[in-house]
């Protein structure tokens, strides 16, 4: 028996970060995961936009913490993870977006976002090339950016490393032993590890751990298509969101990173639920004809590769964050909504607050309480 | 410089074009590869790396990585699938290319739809033996090949073909059975061919995305699919194997038996396969010198008839031997080879330096077989074929395509038989070298005509056997399959048939001579010659000994085969023993005085697209506990163009060097595309193409 103090099930996007967290306190960590390495699953589909701009107290919150380490990565830790502050941009054509978009503007404002109102003329220079025909004007918010979350898992893989932590691959989690109502032992295919205290961080499978301890956390994972293109001079800056619905599909986005390659996803319209990640042949058709819409001269450009990622919805689009009330020394962290990459880093050292020193950040841990009434639902997802 | 004349391959005129590199007015022939037109003007480089400015040479010549990409009229362009035309702006690309401007909007289209029941990804000797089985048992086919002519590697191969002629033409030279291949398959009426077309992806909603005549994009549904998309030749870890000027020998056939460009001086080949040898028999053919071929092996891999012909030739073969380092100011000037001990490290004293200009490397093939691995995900029929399922002959191949054919109509729920033969030809197709048996040769009494036969290693190949107008040669009946070796026995009238046959040349012909104590030879020359009747020429041995020389009696060109035969009068005691004369002056194969190198195998390029040194990695890999290819990619290793397609092979082993138990190492994770393609194809804009 494998013994620790503390056991994180699950080395991605919340994992990671919060298995760094928890070891530069000095405990004595396990990260279980059952794929091959560091940030294996939804992480590395994730296609990097990191930013505060939400719609939502909590997640307007833990965004911020969140680019606030990412931003310190570099200098402070010396790891480098493509980081780009371009900001978010969201373009309106439709006086219905912008209506939408500027009503946003009042609550984002009021949660200390750096974001406003531009005008075309202004928008133009941020993202040069893209149509101007019909363009109303947009929100931007300069402070957010986007990184590599293959170098993200990395850099707090090798942090976490480096403060002790054990990492354990290609251990799948198979039950949760309790005794008198505390979480006791973590039961995997590689054998048996104990802990007084166990994160569930298992993202789209997040539902399948709670459940092994008897919690039906409403997580359902949906999937989105993306792709990255050869890499070219940098042209573009911000993420661009188009969030203007089309006949199949929502909002789609695309940015252009540090190393020159433009990364783009769309929202299918039906949602795709389940955990199936192979491609289809209906992403580059859906996606591709929107892009060379709203920006014509990406026409050029040749899309690399594709992939498919899972977003651990929830009923509410928020995440389920704090502890189980039936199971104690259980936490769980899972249900990000896609958002894991941009919310995990913020939400760990949250977490340990928590876990250690027992603060519990009130707005946080009350908004996403795992025992909240889901029925809400954010304007901006 | 261009190939004007070669033995085998007609070389057509072209329309002579004008085009600019880099400001400077060039000229080129109509229609052909921007690759070829720039090598026939002596360019090499076409692109230069962001990491360390370094220049980057063509590598694969077959539109699968990225390295001869130029700017073409504004656009980064794959030089060697774009053809050349009239006017061109050719640039060298810096870096990275810029976004061409052009906020214009033009209409995007939805792809076109096709459907059929097989879609067979590949139009070599497989896939279109397959498409053609499944023709026949009434399934509609679309086989999709990224050429413009069907044959796959076929069509580069100016030798002829070992096998059996009744079941795959052996005996025939390769760019003929392309043809041959292509034509029946164009007359199908339930095969739809889709040439200049790359299957992209195989989607899990049983559909495949192909990038169609680099300019649109097409959805192929299909009820099962055929992978027989070939090989992909290995790579070698040596310093300097990025350098312009290292190739494979796939992209050296292309330039030289394809685009008729005389792409080096001299050349290096590295490993003594069946690819190594007949490169270098290739390079001869077009007038290429070739310093020498090496194998870390301490045997010959290729068939030992191959392996005869390029030493008797002139070339030099260095077995137990790898090389160290290719080297010189933004191209190979010079290679360096060295022994190898037990444990493959080289022997730096043993060292020797050649300059050449370019080294190829042809150290063997890997299928090409991702489709079926993604296939396997879903629940479809998916069938692999050719050297996308086993690395084997292109004879192998034609009967191995048919028999997936029979089989796909099985899986797709056809009651039709397999015959168990056609399996058992298959297998013979494809094996390996067997023993080599010794034997002695005399002259014919008289004044009659025997055939040498050169041959002594068993392999699947019966040309000879079925060619005599009097049966005199036949199969030794041991095995009782085409690995026997073949037999003289009966009657000669000295027709040279069995010699002009043999995809080996490995037959001579000999009588005494009317003069006391002489004997003419007749030998198969598949070069082209001004020899006279009179002139002397080197004699060799099979294993390439010197024999002394001889005088020319006659040169006889027979155009069917495109082969001259040679009457030479030699001593009666060798005249057995001659085998071939020398072609290749012995300068050509001599090693520098000194040796001239740097030894530093880490800086050896593992991906190339990325340029990521075996240095880079092992660093990396110690310090993040590596055991998973996909951590690879933080140090952007296979993330480059080519999608991994060079370096996917080699990291596992860089991975072992630094100490990660082979049983420990996961791979990496495969994704669509195969192959980069343009927005504006996938959106059906038209305009890609000029």
């Amino acid at each position: 028996m494998r013994k620790y103090d503390i056991i994180v099930i699950g080395a991605g996007s919340v994992g990671l970060p919060l298995a760094y967290r928890l070891a530069a306190r000095n405990l004595k960590v396990a990260v279980l995961d059952k794929l091959a390495s560091a940030g294996q699953g939804q992480n590395k589909a994730a296609i990097g936009g990191i930013r505060a701009t939400h719609s939502d107290r909590a997640k307007i919150k833990v965004g911020k913490a969140s680019l606030n380490f990412v931003r310190s990565l570099k200098q402070e830790y010396g790891q480098d993870v493509d980081y780009v502050q371009g900001g978010y941009l969201f373009p309106a054509y439709d006086p219905e977006i912008a209506a939408g978009l500027k009503g946003l503007l009042p609550t984002q404002k009021a949660f200390g976002l750096n974001i406003g109102w531009i005008e075309p003329e202004e928008l133009e220079e941020i993202a040069p090339g893209i149509k101007t025909e019909g363009l109303l004007g947009g929100t931007f918010s300069p402070d957010d950016g986007h990184l590599s979350s293959l170098k993200l898992a990395g850099a707090f893989h090798r942090m976490a490393l480096e403060k002790g932590a054990d990492f354990f691959f290609q251990t799948e989690v198979t039950a949760l032993g309790q005794s008198r109502g505390r979480i006791e032992t973590v039961k995997t295919n590689k054998g048996d590890f104990q802990a007084p205290l166990v994160v569930n961080a298992a993202g789209g499978y997040g539902r399948q751990v709670g459940l092994m301890a008897g919690t039906d956390l409403p997580v359902f994972p949906d999937s989105h298509e993306a792709g990255v293109t050869e890499p070219v001079q940098p042209f573009l800056k911000p993420m661009v969101v188009d969030i203007k619905p089309d006949q199949n599909s929502d909002n789609y986005y695309f940015y252009q990173n540090l190393a020159g390659a433009v990364v783009f996803c769309i929202t299918p319209r039906p949602q795709r639920w389940g955990t199936d990640i192979r491609s289809t042949s209906e992403f580059l058709p859906m996606v591709i004809p929107r892009m060379l819409d709203l920006y014509p001269r990406l026409r050029y450009l040749k899309i690399r590769r594709v992939w498919r990622g899972l977003y651990p919805m929830t009923p509410d689009a928020k995440p389920i964050v704090g502890f189980d009330r039936e199971v104690k020394g259980l936490f769980h962290a899972v249900g990000m909504c896609g958002q894991g990459l941009m919310l995990g880093p913020g939400l760990a050292e949250m977490i340990a607050l928590a876990l250690v020193e027992g603060e519990e950040d009130p707005e946080i841990f009350t908004d996403l309480s795992p025992y909240r009434d889901f029925s809400g639902r954010e304007l901006l997802q | 410089m261009r190939i004007k004349e070669h033995p085998i391959l007609d070389i057509e005129d072209k329309k002579t074009i004008s085009f600019s590199f880099n400001g400077r007015v060039l000229q080129g022939q109509e229609g052909e590869m921007v690759s070829a037109a720039l090598f026939a003007n002596g360019i090499q480089s076409f692109s230069i790396h962001k990491v360390e400015d370094a220049p980057q040479g063509i590598f694969c010549a077959n539109g699968q990585c990225s390295q001869c990409t130029v700017i073409i009229d504004g656009q980064p362009r794959k030089s060697c699938v774009t053809p050349l035309q009239e006017g061109m702006e050719i640039k060298t690309l810096v870096h990275f290319p810029e976004l061409p401007p052009g906020n214009e909007y033009h209409p995007s289209h939805p792809p076109k739809e096709l459907e059929c029941d097989v879609l067979v990804v590949g139009g070599g000797p497989s896939g279109i033996t397959a498409a053609l089985e499944l023709s026949e048992q009434d399934f509609s086919v679309i086989l999709v090949d990224d050429k413009e002519r069907l044959g796959g590697k076929l069509v580069l191969q100016t030798h002829k073909f070992f096998g059996s002629v009744a079941d795959c033409y052996a005996g025939t030279r390769g760019t003929e059975i392309g043809r041959i291949l292509e034509e029946k398959v164009l007359n199908e009426n339930n095969i739809t061919v889709l040439t200049n077309s790359i299957v992209a992806g195989i989607y899990s909603d049983q559909k495949a995305g192909v990038y169609e005549n680099q300019e649109s994009y097409t959805l192929v549904s299909f009820r099962a699919l055929i992978v027989a998309s070939g090989a992909r030749e290995r790579s070698l870890l040596f310093a300097g194997n990025d350098l312009p000027g290292v190739y494979g020998a796939g992209a050296f056939q292309t330039l030289v038996n394809r685009d008729h460009v005389k792409s080096s001086r001299r050349v290096l080949i590295v490993g003594c396969g069946n690819v190594g040898l007949i490169a270098a028999y290739h390079a001869l053919q077009a007038g290429i010198e070739v310093a020498g071929l090496v194998d870390a092996a301490s045997e010959i891999t290729g068939y030992k008839v191959h392996a005869d012909k390029i030493k008797r030739l002139g070339v030099p073969l260095y077995l137990n031997h790898t090389i160290i380092s290719a080297e010189g100011e933004g191209k190979v000037e010079r290679a360096t080879i060295a022994q190898v001990d037990k444990d493959w490290n080289p022997l730096l004293t043993t060292a020797k330096t050649f300059a050449v200009d370019t080294v190829l490397v042809a150290v063997g093939l890997n299928p090409a077989d991702e489709f079926y691995e993604t296939a396997l995900e879903s629940d479809f029929p998916v069938l692999k074929t050719g050297d996308a399922n086993e690395i084997a002959e292109a004879s192998s191949a034609m009967i191995g395509g048919k028999i997936i054919g029979r089989k796909m109509a099985l899986l797709l729920g056809k009651e039709v038989f397999l015959p168990p033969e056609w399996q058992e030809k298959a297998d013979i197709l494809k094996s390996l070298p067997g023993e080599t048996i010794e034997r002695k040769h005399t002259l014919p009494e008289g004044d009659g005509h025997r055939p040498i036969l050169h041959c002594y290693q068993e392999i699947p190949c019966n040309p000879c056997a079925t060619v005599c107008p009097f049966n005199s040669i036949q199969l030794s009946g041991k095995t009782g399959t085409i690995l026997d070796l073949p037999e003289f026995k009966g009657k000669c009238i000295g027709c040279g048939l069995c010699l002009l046959i043999c995809p080996g040349l490995a037959i001579t012909l000999v009588r005494r001579s009317q003069k006391e104590g002489l004997a003419e030879v007749t030998l198969p020359h598949e070069f082209r010659h001004q020899y006279k009747p009179g002139d002397r020429l080197e004699l060799r041995d099979r294993d390439g000994l010197a024999l002394g020389t001889g005088i020319l009696k006659s040169a006889r060109f027979n155009k069917k085969y495109r082969t001259s035969l040679l009457t030479v009068e030699v001593p009666e005691k060798i005249a057995p023993d001659v085998a071939g004369i020398l072609v290749q002056k012995q300068e050509a194969a001599a090693p520098l005085a000194k040796p001239n190198y740097s030894y530093l195998p880490e800086n050896a390029i593992v991906c190339r697209c990325e340029r990521v040194s075996v240095g880079e990695l092992l660093d990396f890999i110690k310090e993040n506990q590596v055991t998973d290819l996909n951590q690879l990619k933080q140090t952007r290793a296979a993330m480059g163009a080519c999608g991994g397609k060079t370096c996917t092979e080699l990291l596992p082993r860089i991975l072992q060097q630094a100490g990660v138990p082979k049983t420990e190492i996961t791979a990496a994770s495969l994704r669509p595309l195969a192959v980069e393609i343009p927005m504006q194809a996938i959106a059906n804009q038209g305009g890609q193409k000029k």
